[in-house]
């Protein structure tokens, strides 16, 4: 009878763990196991090898050693690269999250429509990227109906501005980028931050409001340091995709004019599939790798300082 | 029982899973050796572009299967943009059943220094294919280590485009081989058009600015002292700065459209067929465009400067063999066949293809045709002023160009920066990178 009742337990509930059947769970994950450790890890480990060779298309040249990690600390283009980044990573970051917050609390209240706007905000996101890269690079052009829009304003306004050359000059190339990463990211960002004020308690907040707290003190003092550990998550998440942004300025600005908007992976690209230098391709990623390491490293460190969690 | 089905189904799927992701390619039977009975090869063509163009080839391709039942034509394309990325894993896989055996591509000597392309010298003496028919410097493009890799199927001929309906409004007379740098400034000048805000709203001219080398050599200036063993860059020396001075200035005063420009707006092609731009410079792959839109126009030779000469950049993307094929006999057949005056060369030139890279077919008449552009002696005699000075014939040319001499110029068509500073500052560091790769090597 006992063990009748024990199988028919079974039978009621197939998914029940079990310790002793752990194997089955590896078959189950045997297929993307394999994918994972093919295409992954064996690749990832390889390429850490491949970075201290002289690798070209068809395998080793020869043993390079530490060469290709030298050559790029006297390379001006790498240099021009790292600082791109560097440029996108200290932009995009805080605009971000600064825009994001911003739709996220504006779109928290009660308004006319805001489930429509949820939906636009968010619409870029699921954009793809290249189409997306591709209207703003007509969009932006000095022939283009930006251009054209300005240029007929400032002539009505009696003003002799004209209209920066946005794709084709140094100085604004990186710019372009920028709004076209933010265009695209925000929108993600937002619905983050709003899923994340869903969880700030009602009391708290009303308790702040009969305290006589303004918006701004609320904003300050009752909601950031409640959605600390979002903006945490947000931080790094969006620190790390600026570290590896390539796709926009690879398909808006082919990097120019003069590398003036090419980023660290744009490089790498360019070492490894027009120049065949997989070892130096390597080496970059690399260095990258620890750069990015090391900086979630840091951020972790500092996050006790300022995020805060409802647990602790 | 449920269990027992439920397990049995997941190993199932596991296994049929493992099954797929380890499936040996299957493996062709071997080929005999020499069989008596005539055998049927097949041979794997690689090229890129644009679905047209793939049809030309495929339509080469049958004429070549037409004279040759023996040996079958299987094609693989990719897009420009893919092209290079998926050919170099092919080669990378080192797998003879996976690498085209003959293939086209451009640059030869980067891909001939990594060992995937056969050598065609011994097929070129076995057969008495003959070379003297290609244009001045053009095999220069495929040649590496002195031996040739390839057999360019066309020359790069950019020659002067003109508008002639936009030159009747304006009241310039058509440019001819009399033409300086000068008289292209004057026709440029009443040739631009600006609205009230000081917009162009027409270009005089429209040109690459990775076309520069055109009016550097001209002008009696060069990039490099040697192309194939370079040991300085020569961009800094007077002829040469006055030449990027030149082009500078006309985009500068808004004779001709910036290079950033000009790519946001389409190209020039684009820029042409709409009106523009009045005048562009570029090799003749626009002309069935153009003929197709029927515009109103002609080419003529580019302007020289006084005192200076024609000078054209001879390069052509190739056709190649693949180290690793496993037909290479039937492989040197084909390539043959296809760089010769009654096979590929006539057929691509009938369709309007290309500039052929062989001087017999361009002088035939399958160049000389009625059809538009009616100079047709222009293109002739601009290719007939071919030679080295464009590009760098050394495997390390491209990394060279795009991550350093490029970049440099951008800035300099941007109107960022003055040539006569700029260029110096180049070449310090591109004869830094010469030395840090070993040139001149011995």
């Amino acid at each position: 009878m006992s063990q009748l009742s024990a199988r028919a337990a079974t039978r009621r509930n197939p998914f029940r763990w079990r310790p002793d059947q752990q194997w089955e769970a590896y078959l189950f994950i045997l297929p993307s196991l394999i994918g994972f450790l093919v295409f992954v890890f064996i690749a990832l480990v390889a390429s850490l090898g491949i970075s201290f060779m002289d690798w070209g298309l068809t395998g080793p040249r020869g043993v390079a050693g530490l060469d290709n990690y030298r050559e790029l600390l006297r390379d001006p283009v790498f240099a021009t690269t790292f600082r791109n980044t560097a440029f996108y990573i200290v932009t995009i970051v805080p605009l971000q999250l600064v825009l994001g917050l911003s739709m996220a609390l504006a779109l928290n209240q009660a308004i006319r429509g805001r489930d429509v706007f949820r939906v636009i905000y968010f619409l870029p996101v699921v954009t793809t990227i290249v189409a997306g890269a591709i209207v703003f690079r007509l969009l932006l052009g000095r022939n283009g109906p930006l251009a054209d829009l300005f240029t007929a304003l400032s002539s009505w306004l009696g003003a002799p501005f004209s209209f920066p050359d946005l794709l084709g000059s140094t100085r604004y190339s990186k710019w372009s980028v920028v709004l076209l990463t933010l265009w695209k990211n925000t929108g993600f960002t937002m619905v983050v931050y709003l899923a994340a004020l869903q969880g700030v308690p009602k009391e708290l907040y009303d308790a702040a409001h009969v305290d006589g707290a303004t918006a701004w003190q609320r904003l300050r003092h009752v909601i950031l340091p409640l959605i600390s550990p979002t903006t945490f998550f947000l931080f790094l998440l969006q620190t790390i995709g600026a570290f590896q942004l390539f796709t926009e300025p690879f398909v808006m600005t082919r990097g120019g004019p003069a590398q003036s908007s090419m980023p660290v992976v744009h490089y790498i690209y360019d070492n490894a599939f027009l120049f065949t230098r997989m070892g130096k391709a390597s080496a970059i990623a690399w260095f990258l790798f620890i750069f990015i390491f090391g900086f979630t490293l840091l951020q972790n460190i500092w996050q006790r300082r300022w995020v805060y969690y409802e647990t602790e | 029982m449920a269990r027992r089905i439920w397990f049995v189904l997941s190993v199932l799927v596991a296994a049929l899973m493992v099954a797929a992701a380890c499936t040996p390619v299957p493996e062709a039977p071997a080929q005999p050796a020499a069989s008596a009975a005539p055998q049927t090869v097949t041979l794997t063509w690689a090229f890129w572009g644009s679905p047209e163009e793939a049809a030309s080839h495929k339509m080469v391709a049958d004429a070549f299967m037409k004279a040759h039942p023996t040996i079958k034509i299987e094609t693989w394309n990719e897009p420009w943009s893919d092209y290079f990325t998926k050919i170099q894993a092919l080669w990378a896989s080192n797998d003879p059943k996976a690498v085209p055996d003959i293939a086209f591509l451009w640059p030869t000597p980067k891909y001939a220094a990594e060992g995937v392309l056969e050598n065609l010298d011994p097929y070129i003496q076995k057969s008495g294919y003959n070379l003297d028919d290609y244009w001045g410097g053009l095999l220069e493009s495929a040649r590496y280590k002195g031996s040739v890799y390839g057999l360019p199927r066309d020359i790069e001929v950019n020659v002067l485009y003109y508008n002639k309906d936009l030159f009747d409004k304006a009241g310039v007379k058509y440019p001819d081989e009399t033409w300086t740098w000068d008289d292209l400034l004057a026709a440029a000048q009443k040739l631009t058009v600006k609205d009230a805000s000081g917009k162009v709203t027409q270009y005089a001219l429209a040109m690459e600015g990775g076309k520069y080398s055109k009016w550097v050599n001209q002008n009696g200036g060069a990039i490099l002292d040697d192309y194939v063993n370079p040991s300085k860059c020569l961009l800094a020396t007077p002829n040469s700065i006055a030449a990027v001075q030149f082009f500078a200035d006309m985009m500068n005063k808004g004779y001709a459209m910036r290079d950033a420009d000009l790519s946001q707006a389409g190209g020039d092609q684009a820029v042409f067929q709409s009106g523009q731009a009045a005048m562009i410079i570029q090799n003749t792959s626009r002309v069935s465009s153009f003929n197709a839109a029927k515009i109103n126009y002609d080419v003529a030779v580019v302007p020289i400067p006084k005192g200076g000469k024609r000078w054209n950049p001879a390069g052509g993307a190739a056709w190649v063999m693949s180290a690793k094929s496993d037909n290479k006999d039937a492989a040197w057949t084909f390539l043959s066949w296809l760089q010769s005056k009654d096979g590929g060369q006539r057929l691509y030139t009938e369709r309007g293809e290309i500039f052929p890279a062989l001087k017999s077919v361009a002088e035939s008449p399958v160049f000389m045709t009625n059809q538009p552009p009616a100079n047709k002696k222009g293109i002739v005699d601009e290719a007939a002023a071919s030679g080295v000075g464009g590009f760098g014939y050394f495997p390390e040319w491209g990394e060279l160009d795009s991550s350093i001499i490029s970049p440099a110029m951008q800035k300099i068509w941007a109107g960022e920066a003055d040539p006569a500073q700029a260029l110096p500052e180049l070449c310090k560091r591109v004869d830094q990178f010469l030395k840090d790769k070993g040139y001149p090597k011995k």
